[in-house]
């Protein structure tokens, strides 16, 4: 099938939102449109307040848009669903479940009236495809960070919705696991044939996960990068290729332009 | 250090082991040999005293073979060198006055003489607690989770706890007796009293301290709000409820006997104020200790409850 046969599973129309403080106002962003093919990795890559986290939040129901509108299959988002999987960068496992007890928790809400048999079942085959099986008895607090991330993809996959929205998720796990974790998202969302969309100010992350790299810069998007590397793909593969060097270069320059206007304003404001 | 058995003891503990058990036996040799010392006219058997003292060897023993710590040895230590003190002191002589200052002896043969009255004195006040407690444990709890999350049922109950909490519930005793139907019921409100109102405003701030990114995450799961209420901030606020019981335990034994000094006439603060009257101070000092010990077990319970409930932390 080629993407434009695909059908749109994320619509982002006009969307504005203002952050509204008791004295000020701050748009975090600013009439934005995108929209996101279904089985599509959209990577939202940008420097800490430009907007991406904001425009994740309003995709996954947590913040509502001032204005535009989003709709996912058509219909529009009034506030957090299950349709749409979120995986924070705090893992937020809930503490008093064991690893199993987290996942199974996430199938318990996937509205699907498993029986309880198929619900431990698969909450195995979950901790399993995150490479977790060993560790279904233990408590949050008893793992380290990138099994606690793990635990939490097995979760959000638990809810089986058909989205899978990231927020940084990879950003407080030291970098050996880190990449671990992008080929095992990576991996998963194939398979799984999920739409995700995927925050990071990670280049070599956007690059080695995306389809698409929707770069932004505060309020706006800046521009659309489109992966064109096959999947699956394995980071030691991608350096050094042509490609790769080039797609990383376009990314940098976006990326650091407006980085610098940032700083020439800082400077001369 | 190497893992040592549960029957092993390092050998820098037996020095201490040693004074311990030399301390206990001169306290048993001491009530055994010093009846004919005695310059006082009470005399009472050692019987009582000795069970006392055998008790708390044993559980010294179990105590320091489980914690292997040198604390545990201190402690006994401490302990049968003021019961040696004791007996001394009173039987040359330098305690003058045995009403007020009983000896050891004749102390624990309190619980020799009435053993039914103390008996049923505990289990009352136990069973009143155990009422008072619950019912308040479980409402605060219930009600202060409601608050901690809806906004418009907070705004109107905080006020009002904030207000109520500041009367000592003791003062409503008094009103209690005389408005409820029966001692029982009264002594119940009161530590109901005592009890509701710390465990909502508690409740209510957990609930507002709970960390926003669990509810966040549950919202994303789309968990509504009876499950938000129940299977996400009550598990999480679970370990810290516990926490506090012990500590509001303590302040509705303390409202109990209390209240049962003041007009009941059941529970072990009745049979302290009762024999006070009768200038009974060996029954007096009975009921204290009485006091410390049941409080000292449900203590453990509590925590004992803890650790078999909270595994996640």
């Amino acid at each position: 099938m080629s993407d434009t046969e695909k059908k749109t599973k994320i619509n982002i129309n006009n969307v504005s939102f203002e952050y509204v403080d008791k004295k000020s106002k701050y748009e975090a962003l600013k009439d934005i449109s995108l929209e996101i093919k279904e089985g599509e990795f959209v990577c939202l890559l940008g420097s800490s307040g430009c907007g991406k986290s904001t425009l994740l939040s309003l995709l996954n129901g947590m913040n509502k848009a001032t204005k535009g509108e989003i709709r996912v299959d058509g219909k529009l988002v009034s506030g957090p669903g299950i349709d749409r999987a979120v995986v924070f960068q705090h893992y937020s496992l809930f503490p008093w479940l064991t690893a199993k007890g987290n996942v199974l928790f996430g199938i318990k809400q996937n509205g699907k009236n498993y029986s309880k048999k198929q619900r431990l079942e698969l909450a195995d085959s979950y901790l399993e495809s995150v490479g977790l099986s060993y560790a279904k008895d233990k408590y949050p607090a008893q793992l380290s960070g990138g099994m606690q991330q793990r635990v939490a993809v097995a979760r959000a996959l638990a809810l089986e919705s058909d989205i899978l929205l990231f927020d940084e998720p990879f950003g407080a796990i030291d970098p050996k696991l880190r990449l671990e974790l992008q080929e095992l998202v990576s991996r998963l969302s194939v398979e799984k044939k999920k739409t995700v969309v995927f925050v990071t100010h990670d280049i070599d992350e956007a690059i080695l996960l995306a389809d698409r790299i929707v770069v932004m810069e505060p309020g706006k998007i800046r521009t659309i990068v489109d992966v064109d590397i096959p999947h699956p793909r394995k980071r030691d593969d991608l350096v050094g290729k042509k490609k790769y060097e080039e797609l990383h270069k376009k990314l940098i320059t976006s990326f650091y332009n407006h980085v610098e206007e940032n700083i020439y304003e800082e400077v001369f404001l | 250090m190497k893992e040592k058995g549960l029957f092993k003891l390092d050998r820098s503990m037996y020095p201490e082991l040693a004074v311990a058990t030399l301390l206990f036996i001169t306290d048993i040799a001491l009530t055994l040999a010093m009846p004919y010392f005695s310059t006082h006219k009470a005399y009472y058997t050692s019987e009582a005293y000795i069970t006392i003292l055998v008790v708390t060897y044993v559980l010294y023993i179990a105590n320091l073979f489980a914690t292997k710590k040198k604390s545990a040895s201190d402690i006994a230590v401490i302990l049968f060198a003021f019961f040696a003190l004791w007996e001394v002191s009173y039987k040359i002589g330098w305690i003058h006055n045995d009403l007020l200052v009983p000896s050891p002896e004749g102390l624990f043969h309190v619980f020799l003489e009435k053993p039914d009255e103390i008996v049923a004195d505990i289990v009352g006040s136990v069973k009143l607690l155990f009422w008072g407690f619950v019912l308040a444990i479980l409402l605060g709890t219930l009600l202060g989770l409601l608050a901690g999350w809806v906004d418009r049922v907070r705004e109107v109950l905080l006020p009002i706890s904030n207000v109520v909490t500041l009367i000592p519930p003791l003062m409503f005793s008094a009103y209690f007796v005389m408005v409820l139907p029966s001692f029982r019921s009264a002594a119940i409100a009161v530590i109901f009293m005592a009890v509701f109102w710390p465990t909502f405003q508690g409740m209510v701030t957990r609930v507002g301290q709970i960390d926003r990114r669990i509810i966040d995450t549950a919202k994303t799961m789309g968990v509504g709000t009876v499950g938000m209420l129940f299977k996400v901030i009550f598990p999480y606020c679970l370990p810290e409820i516990i926490g506090s019981i012990s500590r509001t335990l303590r302040g509705a034994f303390m409202c109990l006997s209390g209240a049962e000094m003041l007009g009941m006439n059941l529970g072990i603060g009745y049979f302290t104020e009762k024999y006070k009257s009768f200038a009974d101070y060996r029954c007096v000092l009975a009921g204290i200790v009485s006091v410390g010990v049941i409080t000292t077990i449900i203590d453990l319970a509590v925590k004992k409850l803890n650790n078999t409930v909270i595994k996640w932390k």
